[in-house]
């Protein structure tokens, strides 16, 4: 349960840590909290040689309301979500408490989650939900990539080995706006077999449903979606067959469970 | 070696690290505060729950180094906090505790939430409790204890949830987004067990494929992130590098051939073994050619995996599952790609570089690929 010997650094900036990724030719790893990526080091999965600490880049960890919407830095941590309410995301807190527990969520990051890109995780599943905008920051400066095409594969992002994530833009909701998030845990905290977040936005016309802790990214029921903006409600087999297709791989078990965790998810908002 | 200080229990301390030394180690063996116990060592079971800048966090998957500058409070930084020894004092009355390993992770994270959930209830605080595991009491007392400490302060601050459920009387609208699903699909191959399937169809006869496939170093250059080091009639020695999140591996090993000229079905049997995490990887690919009419062939592929060693700790099946089922998807790209260009010989070596613009080239190849062949079929 040891790492294997890596050497670390805290840059002072982003583009400090940009040079130092760059440097290490793939050999190199973001940490922020640390939270994914410390038990995978403590277990030799993960033996990066170096280890580029972002954690204190202070243009990292600010929360800005840009009016129309949020700005979460990728270093903002989940109790900090937690613990502050941000006015017409509520679901963000709603979330946040629920990401695995407080000592987690009191070093954990949001775009450590998001960088991290395990299917089973809250933000990957959400962010998709909620039509977030994630910045990435890069060599040629800054790119943005829209939360439900970042994640291309299971721990697999369009990340390249020298960019980072710099923050999340969360768009808000129209008035009216309602959501869900329903997870499936074996035991609180642990990581979902089952996950689904659903958000209606009436004034924006909007309805977007992800199923999320497959072994894919999480994918997309905008035919259910739309049925529940329409008629608020969707079929048990509507949401299956939805599921089949988009995740051939689920067994019976499995798939009944998503549809659980989907319907739950409608019921809640 | 990295210098770092920080405060310990109010002490400032300054030591000499390696930037892999974990906190509990350094609090323990550096520091002799053997009070922070290690039950599993990777984030899971909260014995060594301390508290850093004031807020509770692991010690076992937070660095030293990384608490440069920090606050560090263990449970010997107690002695004079009236609120813990209200927990302590409440923890013996109620029996909240057998061996004690998990007691000082459960304090911690207990007078955390008692200041931080004024008036929580039993439920929650089960919630709450839930990063800290104990094997000897089966929680009750650890509730009790907790819950006792907390009506003792009285008030409640807990906060109604943030909607009410009422789905049904909700707005009804029709989206103007209309984003089809199947757009987004993705295209790898799921099978059952460790076996995965795929299927590709190539515009060349079959028996054009099938001598195709008899070279065995462009077959095996085909699979994404293999390296041919040697080879000789029907067997190779090379190299696979993947990458799988912060997870990579190099399996060096040899694969071999074996051909059923009647059936038109091969086997390619490799092994391989990473030298870094001394982990061993088997796989059998196997193929099946047919006719698919017009002077096309149809290439059934399928793989039967295993891994063994420090990687296999990785205990998420599934994933890997996906992670091999988009492997062969992208063999199968890749032979579909190279008979079309008329040959299975090896691609230059740049291309055998498992770096993220191979990846991604090769991504952007495949989803061109299958989109083509969806089309076909």
């Amino acid at each position: 349960m040891k790492p294997a010997a890596f050497d670390y650094m805290r840059p002072r900036d982003v583009g400090e840590a940009l040079k130092a990724l760059r440097g290490a030719n793939g050999e190199a790893k973001p940490i922020a909290g640390g939270q994914s990526l410390g038990p995978m080091l403590n277990l030799r999965l993960a033996r990066p040689k170096l280890l580029v600490d972002v954690s204190r880049i202070d243009s990292l960890k600010e929360i800005k309301d840009e009016g129309d919407a949020w700005r979460i830095g990728a270093c903002v941590t989940h109790a900090q979500l937690e613990d502050k309410a941000l006015p017409g995301c509520e679901l963000l807190a709603h979330v946040a408490r629920r990401v695995a527990y407080r000592a987690v969520r009191n070093r954990g990051t949001v775009g450590g989650s998001l960088a991290h890109a395990d299917p089973a995780a809250d933000w990957p599943l959400v962010l998709a939900a909620l039509d977030a905008v994630v910045r990435v920051a890069g060599p040629a400066g800054s790119r943005e990539v829209r939360a439900d095409a970042f994640m291309t594969a299971a721990f697999t992002t369009v990340l390249a080995d020298d960019e980072i994530v710099e923050s999340v833009r969360v768009p808000k909701p129209g008035a009216g706006a309602r959501w869900g998030y329903y997870k499936f845990c074996r035991k609180t905290g642990e990581f979902p077999e089952a996950a689904a977040a659903l958000l209606l936005d009436p004034e924006r016309r909007t309805a977007r449903l992800f199923a999320g802790a497959l072994d894919r990214p999480p994918q997309p029921l905008d035919g259910v979606a739309r049925a529940v903006a329409q008629e608020g409600t969707a079929s048990a087999d509507m949401i299956a067959a939805a599921l089949a297709r988009l995740a051939p791989g689920l067994g019976p078990a499995a798939r009944k469970l998503r549809v659980t965790a989907v319907q739950r998810a409608i019921l809640q908002s | 070696m990295k210098t770092i200080e920080m405060t310990v229990n109010g002490e400032r301390v300054q030591a000499l690290v390696e930037p892999r030394t974990h906190l509990a180690d350094f609090l323990r063996d550096h520091q002799r505060l053997t009070g922070t116990h290690l039950g599993c060592e990777h984030g899971v079971c909260g014995a060594c729950t301390v508290l850093i800048d004031g807020q509770p966090a692991r010690a076992c998957i937070t660095y030293a180094v990384q608490c440069e500058g920090s606050e560090v409070r263990t449970i010997e930084g107690f002695e004079d906090d009236a609120l813990m020894n209200e927990l302590r004092a409440a923890f013996s009355r109620e029996h909240a505790l057998q061996c004690g390993f998990c007691t000082p992770g459960m304090l911690i994270a207990a007078r955390d939430l008692v200041l931080r959930l004024p008036g929580a209830h039993e439920r929650r605080i089960r919630e709450e409790m839930s990063g800290n595991l104990c094997r000897c009491t089966g929680y009750v007392g650890i509730v009790h204890a907790v819950a006792s400490v907390v009506q003792a302060r009285g008030a409640s601050n807990e906060t109604p949830v943030a909607q009410a459920p009422t789905a049904s009387s909700a707005p009804r609208f029709t989206p103007v987004e209309d984003r089809a699903e199947e757009k987004r699909q993705s295209a790898s191959p799921v099978g059952a067990g460790t076996r995965i399937e795929d299927e590709v169809i190539v515009k060349h006869p079959l028996e054009r494929v099938w001598a195709a496939f008899a070279d065995m170093p462009g077959v095996a250059a085909c699979l994404p992130g293999a390296e041919i080091t040697e080879s000789a009639g029907s067997s190779v020695k090379g190299r696979i590098t993947v990458k799988f999140g912060p997870m990579r591996a190099a399996f060096a090993g040899a694969a071999a051939l074996e051909r059923d000229e009647a059936a038109k079905r091969g086997v390619i049997r490799g092994a391989g073994q990473d030298a870094l995490s001394s982990s061993r990887a088997r796989g059998d690919i196997t193929y099946s050619l047919s006719d698919a009419g017009g002077g096309s062939t149809r290439i059934a592929l399928g793989i039967d995996y295993s891994l063994q060693g420090p990687l296999a700790q990785f205990s998420r099946g599934g994933l890997v599952k996906e992670f091999v089922g988009r492997m062969v998807a992208e063999f199968a790209a890749n032979l579909d790609r190279r008979l079309a260009a008329g040959t299975l010989a090896p691609p230059p070596a740049a291309q055998l570089d498992a770096g993220k613009v191979f990846w991604k080239w090769l991504w952007s190849r495949i989803k061109a690929i299958f989109k083509l062949r969806r089309r076909a079929l």
